[in-house]
C-alpha cells in the first residue's frame, strides 16, 4: 500500500452523527439573492432619508480619493478607516466616481446593496455547513432579506455593515472547514478587517474565537491555525496603530489622557479617543440610551425580529448540548449576538447602531431552527419555514403591507415613499440659487453633492465641525453668525443641534435667520435659512 | 532624486513582503495542504525486503562518533545480506580510519561480514569525491547516504524497500533533524530550519519538480546515479546539485518525512562552525546557480523555483545590510504616510516568521516527546535578530569567498550532541 491512499488525518470530520449535505441548494441560494435584490434593490435610492453618518463617509471617501486623506476635515480617530477606503475603492472603480448612480449616497447604496447579497450567501453557507440544514439557511436568509430593521439600516452606507461582512465572510471561512491554515488565516484577517472598518466588532470576538477554537480543536494544523488566526486578525490592528504612531498621533499631548480637557492637547490621539469612548455613555450628549431606542424606535422598525432573535439567542446558549457537531457553532453564534447586545446595552447610542443585530439575529435563528429540526425530513422542515414566514410577510403590520390612513392595504414605506426627493430638491435649490462662494453650515448628507460639484461649495461645512473642529469654527465662521451666509437644515437636525450645544448656529438661526426654501412631507421637514436677511 | 529614493523603497519593500510570505508560505506548506502531508507520510503497511541496499557512511575527523554511527546502521532492521555498509574516509584521516576499523572488527567477529572501510588517497578531499570513490564499490540494488554523526533509524531500509517497490520512484529523500535545540543560543532556530525544511518545504519542491536534496538519509537506485555520472566534486552543495540534476532529467523524487523515523543529526557546536557550515551551503547554491543545471529544467515555473532558491543566499547576504537600515530609516527617515506603511510590511513578515518559529518548536518537540518551555521562547525573541544578522553574515562571507575563488571544503565538527548517554554506550558496543 502506497502513502497516497493513506487514510487522511481526521481533518473534514464533524463528530456528530448528521453531516452537513452534499449539495448547496443552489436554487435557494438564488431564490435568496433575488428577494435580497428585490427588498433592498427597490425603492433604495429613494427610502430612507439619506443620513448624517451615510454622508461622512461618503465625504471621507471622497478625501480619499480627491485628496488622499482619510477627512477633509482634522481626522480623529473616531472610525478606524478602513470601511470608506472600501467605499473609497468602489467608487475609484466607477465610470461616473461619486454621481455613478445620480449622486454620491445612491453610489454608496448600491455597494450597501451588494455588501447586503454577498452577505446573503454568507449567512446561507455558513448554516448550511454548520447545521446542515437548508432550510434552516433558507429561513434566516429570507428573514435577513426582509427584516424592515434590516432593509431600513442595510440600505443606508454604514460602516456597520461593512463589518458585518467581514464578519460573515471569516465565520464562512471557518464554517467551510477544509483543514488549511490560509482559510483559518483568512478568517482571522477578516476579523481584523472587520475591527478596522468598526470597532464594535470588538464585542463579537469572544464568539468568534470561541467558534475558532471548535472548528479547529480536531485538526492537526490546529496550532498554526490558531496562531495565525490571531496573528492575521491583529495585524490591521496594529497597522492601524502604526498609521498614528507614524503620524505621531498614537498618544495625546504629554500622554494627558485628562478627559475633563476639551482636547487631548496640540494634536489628536488614537488612544484619548479610544479612552474617550470607552467612557461614553448614554448620559452623554453624542447617543441615546439603549431603552430609548428600542421603545422608539426599534420595536416599532420590526419586534418580531427583535423578539425572536433574542428568543433564539438566549435559547441558542443552552440549546443542543448534547449535540457535539452542532453545539460549538450554536453556542459560538449566540456568544456573538449576547456579546453585541451587551454592547448595546451598556453605550451611548445611534439609531443605526442596532443593524449588526439583524444578521447575528438571523444567523442565530438559522441555527437554532436547523438544531431544532435535526431530525425532521426536510419536506417537514419546509413546510415549518412557509409555516413561519407566511404570516409575518403577508399580514398586514409585518414585514411587507400594511394599511394606510384610508384602511388601503399598501406596501411598506421602504418600498413606496420617495423621501430623498426632498434631499435632492433642497440640493438643486442651493445650487440654482446661492453662489459658490457663500458660507454655508450644513448636514454630512449633502456634503459631497456640494463639493463635488463644478464649480465646488468649498465653504459649506457641515454643522458639527462649524462648532467643534477649531479650523472651522475659528477661521471659517469665527462661531459668528456674521460670517455663515446660510445653514441648510435637513431633518431633526434642530435637535441635534440643541442636543450638540451649539448654541451659536441656534441663535444664528433664530436671531438672524430667514428661511428662503421650505419642504415637508409627513414628519420628514428640511429648510434653508438665509442668516443676517433679517437684521 | 527624493522620489527616485522612495521608488526604490517602495520596491524593496514589496518584494520583499511577497518574498517572504512566499518563503513562509513554503514552510508550514505540508501543515497547510493536508493531501501533501498524506503524501509525506510513511506507509503503514511494509512490502517484503526485495531490494538491496549500499550505505554509504563518508566521514572525515569523525573519531568521536563514526563507531556509533557504524554500529547503527549495521543494526538495521533489514536483512543483513541485503545491506552493504562502505565507511569512506581519506587516507589522512588516521584517527577515524582505526576507530571505524575497529567497528568493522568487533563486528565481522560477530559474523557481520557487510561492512567495509573504503580509503582514498587522491583528492580532492572532500565529500562528494568520497561518495564517488564508494559508488565504485558498491554493489547493490540501491545507494544510501548518510553522515558520519548520523543516528540512523532501523526501519529505513524497510520504509525505502517499500516505496521504490511499490511506487515508480529512483530517487527518496527522508527526513533528517537536528535535535539539540537547547545547546546554545542558536541551536533552537537551526534546528527549527532543518524541521520546516524537510517536515514541509522538501515536499513542495519535490511536488513541483526543482528539487535540492539534502545531504543525507538520501536514497538513489544505483543505475540512476550511475547514470548521472555520480557526484560534482567540485561542488560545496553536492546534495542540492545532484537533486537539481535529477530534476532537469524528469526524474522523481519522493521525499518521505515522519516524525518517528527521521535521521537524528546534531547542530555544529560552536558558532563558528556553525558559519563555516552555513558558509559553505549558501557559497554551494551560488555554484550551483552559476552552473546553470536549473536552465536545464522543463519548465518555467520548474526554473523559476530552482533559481529563487539557488538565488536566496544572494538575497539574505543583502539582507544583513538591508536590515539594519532599513529599521533605522524607519525611525529617521521621514517619508509620506503610505509609503512608510508600506515599508512596515517587510517588519509584519518578520513578525509572522517568528510566530511560526515559536508554532514549529511546539510542533517539533511534541512531535518528538521534547518539552518547550516559555523560557525557550523568551530566549528565541531575544536571539531571533541576531541570529537572522549571522545567517546574513555567513552568506556575505559565502558571497566574498565566491567572488574570490576560494572553494575550499570547511568542514563541520561533531560531537555527538544529539544522542543520549546510553544510546552512546549500547550502540558503540554492539558487535
Amino acid at each position: 500500500m502506497s502513502a497516497d491512499v493513506l487514510n487522511r488525518p481526521e481533518t473534514h470530520k464533524g463528530t456528530g452523527a448528521q453531516k452537513p449535505p452534499q449539495t448547496r441548494g443552489w436554487p435557494l441560494i438564488v431564490v435568496s439573492l433575488v428577494i435580497g435584490l428585490a427588498t433592498h434593490g427597490w425603492n433604495m435610492f429613494r427610502y430612507p432619508l439619506y443620513l448624517t453618518d451615510e454622508g461622512i463617509y461618503m465625504e471621507q471617501a471622497w478625501s480619499v480619493l480627491r485628496e488622499a486623506k482619510l477627512s477633509p476635515y482634522t481626522y480623529f480617530y473616531d472610525h478606524a478607516p478602513f470601511g470608506w477606503l472600501t467605499i473609497a475603492g468602489w467608487v475609484a472603480i466607477l465610470p461616473g466616481g461619486f454621481n455613478a448612480f445620480g449622486n454620491a449616497i445612491n453610489t454608496g447604496r448600491v455597494l450597501m446593496l451588494i455588501v447586503h447579497l454577498v452577505s446573503v450567501f454568507l449567512l446561507y453557507e455558513i448554516i448550511r455547513r454548520f447545521t446542515g440544514s437548508k432550510a434552516g439557511a433558507f429561513l434566516a436568509a429570507f428573514v435577513f432579506n426582509v427584516s424592515p430593521l434590516g432593509v431600513y439600516y442595510q440600505r443606508q452606507v454604514l460602516l456597520d455593515n461593512l463589518m458585518m461582512l467581514w464578519i460573515l465572510l471569516g465565520l464562512y471561512l471557518l464554517a467551510r472547514k477544509d483543514g488549511r491554515i490560509v482559510t483559518v488565516m483568512g478568517a482571522g484577517l477578516c476579523f481584523g478587517l472587520a475591527l478596522v472598518t468598526k470597532e464594535n466588532a470588538l464585542f463579537i470576538l469572544p464568539g468568534c474565537a470561541y467558534l475558532l477554537h471548535r472548528a479547529i480543536k480536531s485538526q492537526p494544523n490546529r496550532r498554526f491555525g490558531v496562531s495565525f488566526w490571531w496573528f492575521a486578525a491583529l495585524a490591521p490592528v496594529v497597522g492601524y496603530l502604526l498609521f498614528a504612531q507614524i503620524k505621531n498621533e498614537l498618544f495625546p499631548q504629554n500622554f494627558n489622557f485628562n478627559l475633563a480637557a476639551a482636547t487631548p492637547g496640540d494634536h489628536v490621539s488614537l488612544l484619548y479617543t479610544v479612552w474617550w469612548q470607552l467612557h461614553r455613555n448614554s448620559n452623554s450628549s453624542n447617543g441615546l440610551s439603549f431603552t430609548t431606542l428600542l421603545q422608539a424606535s426599534w420595536l416599532f422598525k420590526d419586534r418580531y425580529l427583535l423578539i425572536a432573535g433574542t428568543a433564539v439567542t438566549v435559547l441558542g446558549l443552552f440549546a443542543g448540548r448534547r449535540n457535539k457537531r452542532l453545539r460549538g457553532p450554536m453556542l459560538a453564534c449566540a456568544l456573538m449576538g449576547v456579546g453585541y447586545g451587551f454592547y448595546l446595552t451598556r453605550s451611548a447610542l445611534l439609531d443605526f447602531y442596532i443593524a449588526p443585530m439583524v444578521p447575528l439575529f438571523a444567523l442565530n435563528l438559522g441555527m437554532f431552527f436547523g438544531w431544532l429540526t435535526r431530525r425532521t425530513k426536510p419536506a417537514g422542515a419546509a413546510v415549518l419555514v412557509a409555516c413561519l414566514l407566511v404570516p409575518v410577510v403577508v399580514m398586514p403590520g409585518g414585514f411587507m403591507v400594511k394599511y394606510n390612513t384610508k384602511g388601503e392595504l399598501e406596501f411598506s414605506d421602504a418600498y413606496r415613499l420617495p423621501l430623498t426627493r426632498l434631499q435632492e430638491q433642497q440640493v438643486a435649490w442651493i445650487k440654482a440659487n446661492v453662489p459658490p462662494d457663500a458660507k454655508l453650515i450644513i448636514d454630512d448628507d449633502i456634503w459631497v453633492a456640494l463639493h463635488d460639484n463644478d464649480p465646488p461649495y468649498k465653504n459649506a461645512h457641515p454643522h458639527y465641525k462649524a462648532t467643534s473642529d477649531p479650523d472651522v469654527r475659528d477661521k471659517v465662521f469665527a462661531s459668528s453668525w456674521q460670517n455663515v451666509d446660510y445653514v441648510v437644515m435637513s431633518n431633526k437636525m434642530r435637535d441635534a443641534l440643541e442636543r450638540g450645544g451649539e448654541t451659536w448656529i441656534i441663535e444664528a438661526i433664530d436671531q438672524h435667520g430667514e428661511t428662503v426654501w421650505q419642504a415637508t412631507r409627513g414628519d420628514v421637514s428640511l429648510q434653508i435659512i438665509k442668516i443676517g436677511g433679517t437684521s | 532624486m527624493e522620489q527616485l529614493v522612495l521608488t526604490i523603497l517602495t520596491l524593496i519593500s514589496l518584494v520583499l513582503t511577497v518574498q517572504a510570505a512566499h518563503a513562509l508560505y513554503l514552510m508550514i506548506y505540508t501543515w497547510d495542504r493536508p493531501e501533501a502531508g498524506d503524501r509525506a507520510r510513511v506507509p503503514d503497511r511494509r512490502a517484503t525486503p526485495a531490494l538491496s541496499f549500499t550505505a554509504i557512511l563518508p566521514a572525515r575527523h569523525e573519531e568521536e562518533v563514526i563507531q556509533h554511527t557504524i554500529a547503527r546502521a549495521a543494526s538495521a532492521d533489514y536483512p543483513p545480506h541485503l545491506v552493504q555498509i562502505l565507511v569512506v574516509c581519506s587516507a589522512d584521516d588516521v584517527g577515524t580510519i582505526e576507530q571505524a576499523q575497529a567497528q568493522v572488527n568487533r563486528l565481522r567477529a560477530m559474523g557481520r561480514t557487510n561492512v567495509e572501510v573504503v580509503v582514498f588517497d587522491d583528492g580532492p578531499i572532500n565529500k562528494p569525491h568520497g561518495l564517488n570513490t564508494a559508488l565504485r564499490y558498491a554493489t547493490n540494488d540501491v545507494v544510501a547516504i548518510f553522515d558520519a554523526e548520523d543516528e540512523v533509524q532501523p526501519q529505513l531500509f524497510d520504509i525505502v524497500n517499500t516505496i521504490m517497490s511499490e511506487e515508480d520512484v529512483g530517487c527518496v529523500q527522508a527526513g533528517v533533524q537536528l535535535m539539540n535545540f537547547q545547546s546554545n543560543w542558536y541551536s533552537t532556530f537551526n534546528v527549527l530550519e532543518y524541521f520546516f525544511w524537510f517536515r514541509s518545504r522538501l515536499h513542495y519542491h519535490a511536488k513541483n519538480g526543482a528539487i535540492p536534496l539534502g545531504g543525507n538519509t538520501v536514497f538513489f537506485k544505483r543505475t540512476l546515479i550511475e547514470r548521472l555520472g555520480g557526484w560534482d566534486e567540485s561542488n560545496l552543495t553536492e546534495d542540492a546539485d545532484i537533486g537539481l540534476r535529477l530534476s532537469s532529467m524528469g526524474e522523481k523524487v519522493r521525499v518521505v518525512y515522519d516524525d518517528r523515523y527521521v535521521t537524528k543529526e546534531e547542530t555544529p557546536p560552536t558558532l563558528q562552525s556553525f558559519i563555516k557550515q552555513r558558509t559553505r551551503w549558501c557559497q554551494g547554491f551560488m555554484q550551483t546557480l552559476g552552473k546553470g543545471t536549473w536552465k536545464l529544467m522543463p519548465t518555467r515555473r520548474q526554473r523559476f523555483l530552482a533559481w529563487y532558491t539557488l538565488a536566496f543566499p544572494h538575497v539574505q547576504a543583502m539582507l544583513g545590510v538591508y536590515l539594519p537600515v532599513a529599521l533605522l530609516s524607519a525611525f529617521v527617515l521621514t517619508v509620506p504616510v503610505p509609503i512608510a506603511m508600506l515599508s512596515w510590511l517587510p517588519v509584519l513578515m518578520l513578525g509572522a516568521h517568528f510566530v511560526m518559529s515559536v508554532v514549529g518548536l511546539y510542533e517539533f518537540t511534541g512531535a518528538h516527546g521534547l518539552k518547550a518551555t516559555p523560557g525557550t521562547v523568551v530566549k528565541m525573541a531575544i536571539t531571533w535578530f541576531p541570529y537572522q544578522m549571522v545567517l546574513s553574515y555567513a552568506a556575505a562571507r559565502a558571497l566574498w569567498r565566491q567572488v574570490k575563488g576560494e572553494r575550499n571544503w570547511e568542514k563541520t565538527a561533531h560531537v555527538g550532541a544529539h544522542r543520549t548517554a546510553a544510546e552512546t554506550a549500547e550502540l558503540t558496543n554492539v558487535g
